[in-house]
């Protein structure tokens, strides 16, 4: 029988390799993306798969420092990457906020949602990630990409 | 991100480059496109070729001015927006929204 390639896309033990925290501050959020970008530059992840990356990072930095610290720069939020033997990557995004529901956001899609100005970041996530789980009661969010 | 704004035909051509993310670059992009609203300029034209992503808050940014500019009888055209924007744009459903150009000319030359 052959193997789902996503789930031995996440087997093996995972090695970090990056550890870093930011104030949560809507100016550090590019920084941190670009940090993550570059790591995984030198992991040798593919460019097309390093943008699907940043941008999903991107959205739950976001989501941490606007919606988790209400910008309130005296927080952290904290961001880790690990890797596998295939080269798979999890980032774990974590702020000190009250968390959140994500069953409960509306789909960006629909006749009602289209014309907003938010509301696009969870789901975004979700498309860009093969896997995205919430922890905490919504205050952590980890990404899976094979 | 850089901003270079001109004017061409009554037609304010915005070109962007670096990526359109929350932050400086929708603060400063939010910024030029209410002056140029608030100066009567209503037909505007994005150049986005030098932009390889925008996340959800420069999305709603976008989708936000194209109403306001329609509301005054202008729009708010893309130019040569990257695959990675499309695909992004496409994504979220709102890609249909926007008219887009292969170039700068074709876009002013829609407003005529």
């Amino acid at each position: 029988m052959t193997p789902d390639p996503r789930d031995n896309g996440k087997e093996g033990e995972l090695t970090s390799v990056l550890d870093v925290s930011m104030p949560a501050n809507s100016n550090a959020i590019a920084a941190t993306a670009d940090t993550i970008t570059e790591t995984l530059g030198q992991l040798g992840v593919p460019e097309e798969k390093q943008l699907e990356i940043q941008l999903a990072v991107q959205e739950a930095l976001a989501n941490a420092v606007v919606h988790g610290c209400k910008n309130d720069s005296s927080k952290q939020v904290r961001c880790r990457v690990k890797r596998n033997a295939a080269c798979a990557i999890v980032i774990t995004i974590t702020d000190p906020g009250p968390g959140f529901s994500p069953s409960y956001l509306p789909d960006p899609r629909s006749a009602q949602q289209l014309q907003e100005g938010h509301g696009r970041g969870v789901f975004l996530i979700r498309q860009l990630m093969d896997e995205v789980s919430f922890e905490s009661g919504g205050n952590q969010i980890t990404m899976w990409k094979y | 991100m850089d901003i270079n704004v001109r004017k061409r035909a009554d037609v304010e051509l915005i070109q962007l480059r670096g990526q359109l993310r929350l932050g400086e670059a929708v603060d400063e992009l939010r910024k030029v496109i209410e002056e140029s609203l608030g100066n009567g300029d209503a037909r505007l034209v994005l150049n986005l070729a030098e932009v390889p992503m925008i996340d959800s808050s420069g999305i709603g940014l976008l989708v936000r001015f194209l109403a306001s500019t329609k509301q005054r009888g202008g729009s708010l055209k893309l130019v040569q927006p990257s695959k990675f924007a499309v695909q992004t744009l496409r994504l979220v459903g709102v890609l249909n929204l926007f008219e887009i150009f292969d170039n700068d000319d074709a876009a002013v030359a829609s407003f005529a």
